[in-house]
C-alpha cells in the first residue's frame, strides 16, 4: 500500500503539469489519471519521456494522452483506468480481497463491480467499500475449501493405493487363469476324446443289445427296465453333445458370457415391449409427420399414407375427438406424446415426465433399430442390467462366475487337484474292457462336463478382468473404485443413475431411459462424458456430462438438463482432489492474508 | 415388419433431409375456398352496376349502386348499394360501399372498429361540390370529380361504376377501383329451402347461418411496375403474379392470420398477420397506395399482364400498369386510396389512417435474449451472468410459457421460479429487463381465478350456439376473451396492474403469442369462423383483427400499469393495421436454415412499409440447430432488423452465442456490439418513424425512388437513410454481389474503403461481417463505449460519424429523450440536426427541445475528406481539438485509417460549430 502511495505521487507529479496544457476536457478527468493500473503494469507507465508507446506498437500517445478518457491504443495501453478502450482492462486492488481486473465496459457504469469502489468515480454512485466482509467471506470459503481438499487428497492417496492393489492383483489373477484356461483346455480336449470313445463303445454294446433282446422275449420285463434306463443315458448323451457343442464355439471366440447375454437380452425385450404399447396410440401421429415431410419433399405421398393423415386430422367425427385433435397438433411444436398429455399438467414435472414419455414414444422407428444396435453392444457389455437390478446403488463383478466349488483362492493345488483326478480316472479305465464299465463312464462324462463348466467360467472370468482392466482409470488410477459402482440421485420424481464405466440413466418408477453409454473423460479427467443415449425427438441422442467436483464422499449434488436432452451432473469425489491444486488454494489464502490487514490505509 | 422399419428409417432420413415440413393440406386453398374460387372465376366486365343519385352530402360524394338492367331471377334480391366518397388531407381518398341501412338488411355488416385513429376524421375535407365531366375514352358516359388535394382528384364513374384517383396535371391516372369490372357484393339474403349454406373442411363444420357475403373487385395502380405489402407471408418483397400469363397455377396472396407450423419459406399462404395495404412503385420514381379496412379472410390476387386479353376491357394504355384482384368472405368495403407521389407520402398518408408507430423504450431497441424456456431462476441468473463474463451487451431475458403455473398467465411455476420479483430486481440492478409470455388461450381451470373471472361475467368468446367457446392450446382445454369488445380490454389490461399480476415488477414487459388465435383443434388451427362476439359479430367477419385487439388490451394494461407514464413494450405475433401502436411483431416460428435468413429480409422489409417498423426475425432460426456459420451470419444481418432477439425451440440445443467457440463468440460479440454502437442511430430512426411512419428499415428505392435497378431489391435494404447493409445468406460464401444504388459514394462501415454508387460490386466476404456501407452525404451518430446493457451508455460520449458526398457536404441527425417515458410529447428531448459543408462541422436543434443531457461529442470520424489538417477549431469556446487518423471502428484489431477529431468535448444537447483548419 506504501508502493501505492508513493506511485500515486509520482504519477501526480509527473502528469499534471503536462495534462494542464491540454484541451479543458481532459483536464477534468487528471486526477484519474492513476486509476485501474495493475502493480506489473505500473513500471510500463513511469518512463521519464513524454510519450508512451501502445503495447502492440501501433501508435505512442503523449502523457496527456494517458487516460485521457479517449481512446488512443486500439489494445487499451492508454486507458487502463476509463471506458474508452472496449479492450482495455481496469485493475481493481481491492485490498481485503482479491485484486481483480474487470472489462473497460464496467468503468463509470454505474454498476459497483470492484468491492473497493475505485471503478466507479465519475459522482454518478456511491458504492460502498466491501472489500473487507466480502473477503472474509471469500477467505473463509477457501479455507473451507482447503480443508476439503486436505482431507479429500488423503483419501485420494488412500483410494490410489488400493486401486493399484487391486489392479496388480487382477492382473495377477487375469495371468493366472489364462494359465489354468489353457490345462483345462487340453484337458477339456482329452476328455471329450475319452468320452466320445466311450459312447461309440456303448453305441456298439447298445446295439449288440438290442440284437439279443429281439432274441430274449422271456426276459421282456427285464429288458424294458434296462430299456428305460438306456432312453435316459441317451438323453444325456444328447444333453452332453449339446454342451459340447456350446464349448467349442466358447473356446474360439474369449469373451461371451452366454448366460448373461440371453437374460440380458430378454429384459431388453421386455423394454422393447413396453415401447411399444405406449407408442401405438401416436403412429398415426408420426405417420402423418412423415407423410407431411414426404409431401414437402415434392414426392407424390402414396394414396394409403395420405389417408390416414386425414384420418387423424379431417374426420374427427368418425374418429378422434376434438380434444385428441388438439393435442395432436400441439404435440408439433412440444414433441410433446398425445396420450400423456390426458391429464392437463398440474405443474411442469408432471410436464417434464410427458416429455420423455413422449421420447421413448413418437421414435419407435428409430429406436427398434437402435435397440438392436444396443443389444449387439451389450454383448460385450456384460450382464449389466440384471446385475444393477439387485443391487440398486452398484453393481458388482467380483461376486460374478462362481468359482468357489472348485476353489476358494486361485492356487496351483487346485489345478494339479483336478489334472490328477483327471489322470486317475482315464487310468482306472479300461477303454478295451467289455462290456463297458458304466459306473466308470458316468465318471468320465461328469468329469468332462465339470471341467467345461468351469473352463467357460474361467473364461468368462478372463473376459470381464480384460474387460475392466482396459478401461481408463485415471493418470493414478484413481478412479479405479468407480468401476462397478453407481451414484444415484433424486431429483423431483426422477432417479438419476450414474455408473461410470458403463451408462448413466434416469429413472422413474420402472422405466429407464439411457442418458448416454460410457464414453470417456474429458477436461482432463475434470468431466465423465456418457454419449449416444436415447434419442430425443426431433432433438439430439440424449448425452450427460458429469462434471467432478473435489469433495469428502462419492456423491451426485446436482443434475440439470441446460439444453433439452443434454443432461449435466456434478459428482463431488476425492478422486480429483489433487495435491497440486491444494497447493495453488494455500497459496492464494496466503495472498489474500497478505492483503487484509491494510483496510485503514484504504479509508 | 421389415417393410415398415425401412420405411421408417426412409422418412427420417427425409425428416432430417427437409427443413420444413409445412402442413399444407391443413389449411384451405383458393378452391376449397367457396367465396374465392367463385370470385377467382368471374370475367372482367361482370360487374353491371351504375352509380345513380350521385350528389354531395355531408361533405362525402355519394351515390347509389344499382345494377344497370334488370337481372332475369335475382332482381328482386338485389337492393341498392350505398356509396360513399370522401377526402382527407395530404392526398387520402376514402370510399365505401355497404348495404343500404334503410332498407333493413339482414344484420349490419361489421365494420373494423378502432383502427382508424380518431385524429384522422379531423383531417376530412368537407365536399362542396362535384363537377361532372365527360372523360375522354369513357363513350361519352359522365363522371363526378371532387377535389383531392392540390395535385389530385376524386373521380366516380357513373356507368359502369368505377372510382379513381387521378392528377389534376394530364388526367393521368393514380389508382383505380372496379376499372376490369370485376365488383361483387353478395348481399346478405334470406336462405333459400334448397340451399345448403354449411361448409365443412377435414372434419370441421362451418354453420355460415348468414350464407355467402362476400366482397371482391379489382384495384389497379398506375405507372407501376411492382407491387409490395400486404404482410405476412414468407416471400418476396416484390409480389409475384398469381395469375395470368406466364404463371404456373399460384395460390393468390391470402390474409387469413394462422399459426403455420414451420411455415415454408417462399408461398403465398397467410401466416401470422395481415395488413391488407398495398404500395406500388414505378420508373416514374412515383409511388401510390391501397389500403382495405376489412378484418374477414382475404385472398388478393396480383394480375400478370395480359391477364385481361380476352375480357375486352380497354384501359388506357400510355401508362404502365399493375392489376390486382382483391377478394373478401365477409365486411363492408372501406378502403383508402393513397395518391402518393413519393414512397415515403403513402407511408405517412397510411399512418395517417391507421396511427404511427409507438415510440418504443431504448431498452428495447438493444439485444434480446430469448429460449424456449430459460427454466428457472437459475438458469436465468446463469445466462445473465455468461453475458457479463463474455463482455456482450444485452438488454431483455425472456421467459417462455414453461415459466407458468401450468400455462396459466399472470401466475408462475412455484418451483422453477419461487422468487420472480427478486429475479427481477437483480437483472434490473444491471439495468435489465424482463418479458414473460401472456396469450389469449386461458385455461379453463375453476380454480383459476382468471378463468373464473371471465367465464362468471361472460367475457369469452361464444361458439356458434351461444356457449363460451372451447378449444385446444398449450393449457389444454381453453377459452379466449372476447376482445372486441372495450369493456373486455380494460378488464384485461386490468390484469397487469403489480398488484393484480403477482411477482411483476417495473422491469417485467410482455409478449403476446398464439393470438392469431391459435386453437389446436380448430379449423385451420384457430377459430371457427361462426364463433360470436360482441354484437353478434362473427368471428370470420374480425378474425385477422383479433390479435390486433389482444395485443391493444395488453399495451394498454401496461400504460395503466405505468400511470400513462412508461411505454409499454408488448411483442406480438398477430397483428392488423394498426398495430404499429401497440409494440412490436416477429417474424414467428421460422426454421434455422439460410433460406429463413433470407426470407427475413423481404419479411422485415413489407412489415416496415406497411407501418409494423418495430419487427425482426427470431436470430437463429426457431426451429432447429443452425451450424455456427449460420449463427453468425444470422446475428451479423438480425443486428440490422428493428427488433433485434435470438429465440430458440425447446427441442434445439443451447444456442447463447458464446457456445460456439471463442472465434465465434467473438464475432457474435462483435455484431451485437456494432448494433450497440448504433443505438443513438437507432433511437433517432425509431423517432423519425413515431413521426412520419418511414420506417426504420426501409427497401433500396424508398431511399432512391428513381433508380429501377433497386426496385427488386431485396436482398440489401437501408437503415434509415444512411446505412445500406446485405446479408450473406450462403455457406461459405467467398463473394457477394452488392448493389449500390445512386450517384454517390459509399463508405464500408468496417473498413472506411469508398465504393462508387450505381453499380454491382463484386466483393470479398470475410466472416468478420455482412457487407454494410454509409451513403456519402450521411452523418450518423454513434456511443462507441461497451456496457452490459443499453441503459448504463446512458452518458457516454458520441462519436459522428461523417461520410463526405462529392461537394464535401454531409449532414444527420440525433434524437434523444429519456428513453421511458412520455415526457417528449412535451418537448423534453434533444433533436440536433448536423450539417457538414465547407469544412465546418455545426449542430443546430430541430423543433424547440428542453432536455438536458451531459454528454458530449468525444470523436468526429470525417470519411472522403482528404487528410492533411491537424486542428480543428471549435465554437463557442474557440478550443482546439487536434485531428489525426484513428481507426473507423473498436473491439478488435482496426487499423486507423480515418480522419479523426480527437475530443472536441462539444456537448450534445448544445448550439456549436467545430472549423477544421
Amino acid at each position: 500500500m506504501r508502493v501505492y502511495s508513493i506511485f500515486i505521487l509520482f504519477f501526480i507529479d509527473s502528469f499534471l503539469p503536462s495534462s494542464s496544457s491540454s484541451s479543458s476536457s481532459s483536464s477534468s478527468s487528471s486526477k484519474h489519471h492513476f486509476l485501474g493500473i495493475s502493480p506489473q503494469d505500473e513500471n510500463y507507465y513511469k518512463s521519464s519521456s513524454d510519450t508512451i508507446s501502445c503495447k502492440d506498437g501501433s501508435k505512442k500517445f503523449s502523457k496527456s494522452q494517458f487516460n485521457d478518457d479517449f481512446c488512443d491504443c486500439l489494445d487499451g495501453t492508454d486507458k487502463p483506468g476509463t471506458s474508452a478502450c472496449p479492450t482495455a482492462k481496469f485493475y481493481c486492488k481491492n485490498a481485503g480481497h482479491i485484486p481483480q481486473f474487470l472489462f473497460s465496459s464496467r468503468v463509470n457504469d454505474g454498476i459497483c463491480d470492484c468491492c473497493d469502489g475505485s471503478d466507479e468515480y465519475d459522482g454518478q454512485v456511491k458504492c460502498p467499500k466491501t472489500c473487507w466482509e466480502a473477503g472474509k467471506v471469500a477467505r473463509d470459503r477457501l479455507i473451507k475449501k482447503i480443508a476439503t481438499y486436505k482431507e479429500g487428497a488423503a483419501l485420494r492417496k488412500l483410494e490410489v493405493e488400493k486401486a493399484k492393489v487391486a489392479i496388480a492383483k487382477e492382473e495377477a489373477e487375469l495371468t493366472l487363469l489364462k494359465n489354468e484356461e489353457k490345462v483345462l483346455k487340453v484337458r477339456v480336449g482329452e476328455l471329450k476324446e475319452h468320452k466320445e470313445l466311450i459312447e461309440k463303445e456303448e453305441e456298439k454294446v447298445r446295439l449288440q443289445k438290442e440284437k439279443e433282446e429281439k432274441g430274449k422275449r422271456e426276459v421282456e420285463e427285464d429288458l424294458r427296465e434296462k430299456g428305460k434306463a438306456d432312453k435316459e443315458g441317451k438323453v444325456e448323451h444328447e444333453k452332453v453333445e449339446e454342451e459340447a457343442s456350446t464349448e467349442n464355439q466358447l473356446t474360439e471366440s474369449t469373451h461371451d458370457d452366454i448366460i448373461g447375454n440371453v437374460e440380458d437380452s430378454s429384459s431388453k425385450e421386455h423394454a422393447l415391449e413396453n415401447t411399444h404399447e405406449s407408442a401405438s396410440p401416436t403412429t398415426e401421429d408420426v405417420s402423418s409427420v412423415a407423410t407431411e415431410i414426404a409431401d414437402d419433399a415434392g414426392s407424390k405421398i402414396s394414396p394409403d399414407v395420405d389417408k390416414k393423415e386425414n384420418e387423424v386430422l379431417s374426420d374427427i367425427s368418425e374418429g378422434i375427438s376434438r380434444e385428441e385433435l388438439g393435442r395432436i397438433v400441439a404435440s408439433r411444436w412440444t414433441g410433446e406424446s398425445t396420450k400423456n398429455q390426458g391429464e392437463t399438467p398440474k405443474d411442469t414435472h408432471d410436464e417434464q415426465y410427458d416429455h420423455h414419455a413422449t421420447d421413448i414414444v413418437v421414435d419407435t422407428g428409430k429406436d427398434d433399430n437402435e435397440k438392436y444396435d444396443y443389444e449387439i453392444d451389450d454383448e460385450q457389455d456384460e450382464s449389466y442390467e440384471e446385475e444393477s437390478h439387485d443391487d440398486m446403488s452398484s453393481y458388482n463383478y467380483d461376486d460374478e462366475p462362481d468359482l468357489s466349488d472348485t476353489t476358494s483362492s486361485y492356487n496351483s493345488s487346485w489345478l494339479e487337484k483336478i489334472q490328477q483326478k483327471a489322470r486317475n480316472i482315464l487310468k482306472a479305465f479300461n477303454l478295451f474292457q467289455t462290456p463297458v464299465n458304466l459306473t466308470e463312464a458316468a465318471t468320465v462324462r461328469k468329469e468332462y462336463v465339470d471341467s467345461s463348466t468351469k473352463l467357460s467360467k474361467i473364461q468368462s472370468r478372463i473376459s470381464k478382468l480384460k474387460e475392466k482392466l482396459k478401461h481408463d482409470f485415471g493418470p493414478e488410477k484413481e478412479f479405479y473404485a468407480f468401476y462397478g459402482h453407481c451414484f444415484e440421485t433424486n431429483q423431483n420424481k426422477y432417479v438419476y443413475k450414474v455408473c461410470p464405466y458403463k451408462q448413466a440413466s434416469q429413472e422413474e418408477g420402472y422405466t429407464s431411459t439411457s442418458l448416454g453409454n460410457w464414453d470417456k473423460f474429458e477436461d482432463s479427467y475434470r468431466m465423465m462424458v456418457f454419449s449416444n443415449g436415447e434419442n430425443c425427438w426431433n432433438g439430439p441422442d440424449r448425452s450427460m456430462k458429469v462434471k467432478l467436483r473435489c469433495g469428502l464422499k462419492n456423491e451426485i449434488t446436482d443434475v440439470d438438463e441446460p439444453s433439452r436432452c443434454e443432461y449435466v451432473a456434478v459428482l463431488s469425489t476425492p478422486a480429483v482432489c489433487l495435491e497440486d491444486k491444494l497447493k495453488e488454494l494455500q497459496h492464494k489464502l496466503d495472498l489474500m492474508n497478505k492483503e487484509q490487514p491494510r483496510e485503514h490505509d484504504e479509508l | 415388419m421389415k417393410m415398415k422399419q425401412v420405411a421408417f428409417l426412409f422418412l427420417i432420413f427425409l425428416a432430417s433431409q427437409t427443413v420444413y415440413s409445412w402442413k399444407k393440406d391443413e389449411f384451405r386453398a383458393c378452391d376449397q375456398t367457396p367465396f374465392c374460387k367463385r370470385a377467382r372465376f368471374r370475367k372482367p366486365g361482370a360487374c353491371t352496376l351504375i352509380a345513380h343519385d350521385v350528389s354531395i352530402s355531408d361533405g362525402d360524394l355519394t351515390a347509389k349502386l344499382i345494377p344497370k338492367a334488370p337481372h332475369d331471377q335475382d332482381q328482386d334480391q338485389i337492393k341498392p348499394l350505398t356509396l360513399s366518397v370522401s377526402v382527407y388531407q395530404d392526398g387520402i381518398m376514402r370510399l365505401k360501399i355497404d348495404e343500404d341501412p334503410s332498407l333493413d338488411p339482414r344484420k349490419k355488416r361489421f365494420q373494423v372498429a378502432d383502427v382508424v385513429i380518431s385524429e384522422f376524421e379531423t383531417k376530412k375535407l368537407w365536399l362542396q361540390s362535384a363537377s361532372t365531366e365527360k372523360i375522354n375514352g369513357d363513350d361519352g358516359g359522365l363522371s363526378s370529380v371532387v377535389y383531392l388535394s392540390d395535385g389530385y382528384e376524386a373521380v366516380l364513374r357513373h356507368d359502369p361504376f368505377e372510382v379513381y384517383v387521378r392528377e389534376k396535371a394530364g388526367n393521368r391516372r393514380v389508382v383505380s377501383l372496379n376499372s376490369h369490372g370485376l365488383f361483387d357484393f353478395e348481399q346478405l339474403r334470406v336462405k333459400k329451402e334448397d340451399e345448403d349454406w354449411e361448409e365443412r373442411f377435414r372434419g370441421h363444420t362451418d354453420t355460415r347461418p348468414y350464407g355467402p357475403q362476400s366482397i371482391s373487385f379489382d384495384v389497379s395502380f398506375y405507372g407501376s411496375d411492382f407491387v409490395y405489402g400486404i404482410p405476412e407471408h414468407a416471400s418476396s418483397f416484390a409480389l409475384k403474379p398469381t395469375r395470368g400469363p406466364g404463371v404456373e397455377e399460384s395460390e393468390p396472396f391470402r390474409l387469413f392470420n394462422l399459426d403455420v407450423f414451420e411455415y415454408h419459406h417462399e408461398s403465398p399462404f397467410g401466416i401470422y398477420g395481415s395488413i391488407p395495404f398495398m404500395v406500388s412503385h414505378g420508373k416514374s420514381g412515383q409511388s401510390s397506395g391501397f389500403f382495405w379496412l376489412n378484418a374477414a379472410e382475404m385472398q388478393i390476387d396480383v394480375l400478370a399482364k395480359g391477364w385481361d386479353a380476352e375480357g375486352g376491357i380497354l384501359m388506357p394504355t400510355e401508362q404502365s400498369r399493375i392489376d390486382t384482384f382483391w377478394m373478401s368472405e365477409a365486411g363492408i368495403v372501406d378502403t383508402f386510396f393513397f395518391a402518393g407521389p413519393g414512397p415515403k407520402d403513402v407511408v405517412k398518408q397510411y399512418v395517417s389512417v391507421t396511427g404511427l408507430p409507438a415510440m418504443p423504450q431504448l431498452f428495447s431497441t438493444g439485444y434480446h435474449q430469448c429460449r424456449w424456456n430459460y427454466r428457472d431462476e437459475e438458469d436465468v441468473e446463469n445466462v445473465d451472468s455468461k453475458f457479463d463474463e463474455h463482455d456482450i451487451p444485452y438488454d431483455v431475458l425472456w421467459l417462455d410459457i414453461e415459466h407458468t403455473d401450468g400455462k396459466r398467465y399472470f401466475t408462475w411455476d412455484k418451483m422453477l421460479f419461487p422468487h420472480p420479483e427478486e429475479m427481477q430486481r437483480k437483472l434490473a440492478a444491471k439495468g435489465r429487463h424482463m418479458v414473460t409470455i401472456v396469450d389469449p388461450h386461458i385455461k379453463r381451470d375453476e380454480s383459476f381465478h382468471l378463468h373464473k373471472d371471465a367465464s362468471q361475467r361472460g367475457y369469452y368468446i361464444k361458439d356458434a350456439t351461444g356457449k363460451d367457446y372451447d378449444g385446444w392450446c398449450w393449457p389444454g382445454s381453453s377459452s379466449y376473451p372476447d376482445m372486441l369488445n372495450p369493456e373486455i380490454r380494460s378488464w384485461w389490461a386490468e390484469k397487469f396492474s403489480y398488484d393484480n399480476y403477482v411477482g411483476s415488477t417495473p422491469s417485467l414487459y410482455i409478449w403476446n403469442d398464439m393470438n392469431e388465435p391459435s386453437v389446436f383443434n380448430g379449423p385451420e388451427v384457430t377459430m371457427p369462423r361462426d364463433a360470436l362476439h360482441l354484437g353478434g359479430v362473427e368471428h370470420r367477419e374480425l378474425h385477422n383483427a383479433y390479435g390486433y385487439y389482444f395485443h391493444m388490451a395488453t399495451a394498454e394494461g401496461l400504460l395503466k400499469r405505468g400511470d400513462g407514464k412508461d411505454r409499454p413494450f408488448v411483442l406480438s405475433r398477430a397483428f392488423f393495421a394498426g398495430s404499429q401502436r401497440y409494440g412490436a411483431v416477429w417474424t414467428g416460428d421460422n426454421s434455422a436454415d439460410w433460406d429463413h435468413l433470407r426470407v427475413s429480409v423481404p419479411m422485415v422489409l413489407t412489415l416496415g412499409l406497411t407501418g409494423m417498423t418495430f419487427s425482426g426475425a427470431d436470430v437463429g432460426g426457431f426451429f432447429g440447430n443452425p451450424e455456427p456459420e449460420l449463427l453468425v451470419r444470422w446475428y451479423q444481418l438480425g443486428a440490422y432488423y428493428p427488433f433485434f432477439r435470438g429465440h430458440a425451440h425447446h427441442d434445439t440445443k443451447r444456442r447463447e452465442p458464446w457456445l460456439f467457440g471463442e472465434r465465434n463468440t467473438a464475432l457474435m460479440r462483435d455484431a451485437i456490439r456494432i448494433r450497440y454502437t448504433l443505438l443513438p442511430y437507432f433511437y433517432t430512426l425509431f423517432r423519425e418513424a413515431n413521426v412520419s411512419g418511414v420506417p426504420v428499415v426501409r427497401p433500396l428505392w424508398m431511399e432512391f425512388p428513381s433508380d429501377e435497378a433497386a426496385f427488386s431489391n431485396d436482398e440489401a435494404f437501408m437503415v434509415g437513410n444512411s446505412l445500406l447493409v446485405q446479408g450473406i445468406y450462403t455457406a461459405r460464401a467467398k463473394h457477394a454481389s452488392v448493389y449500390l444504388p445512386g450517384k454517390e459514394s459509399w463508405y464500408d462501415l468496417r473498413t472506411g474503403t469508398a465504393y462508387k454508387g450505381g453499380k454491382v460490386h463484386k466483393l470479398e466476404v470475410s466472416e468478420e461481417s455482412i457487407p454494410a456501407f454509409q451513403r456519402a452525404g450521411t452523418i450518423v451518430p454513434r456511443k462507441d463505449r461497451f456496457r452490459r446493457s443499453s441503459t448504463q451508455m446512458v452518458h457516454d460520449p458520441y462519436t459522428l460519424v461523417i461520410a463526405l458526398n462529392s461537394s464535401q457536404a454531409a449532414e444527420g441527425e440525433l434524437y434523444v429523450d429519456d428513453g421511458k417515458s412520455y415526457d417528449f410529447k412535451h418537448g423534453a428531448y434533444i433533436h440536433r440536426r448536423f450539417v457538414f459543408s465547407n469544412g465546418h462541422l455545426t449542430s443546430s436543434p430541430v423543433g424547440n427541445s428542453r432536455f438536458s443531457s451531459d454528454c458530449i461529442i468525444e470523436r468526429v470520424i470525417l470519411l472522403g475528406f482528404t487528410p492533411g489538417a491537424k486542428t480543428a477549431l471549435v465554437e463557442p469556446g474557440n478550443q482546439t481539438a487536434e485531428i489525426e487518423l484513428g481507426p473507423l471502428r473498436f473491439g478488435g484489431q482496426h487499423a486507423a485509417v480515418a480522419v479523426t477529431i480527437r475530443k472536441p468535448g462539444v456537448r450534445v444537447a448544445e448550439d456549436w460549430k467545430i472549423k477544421i483548419l
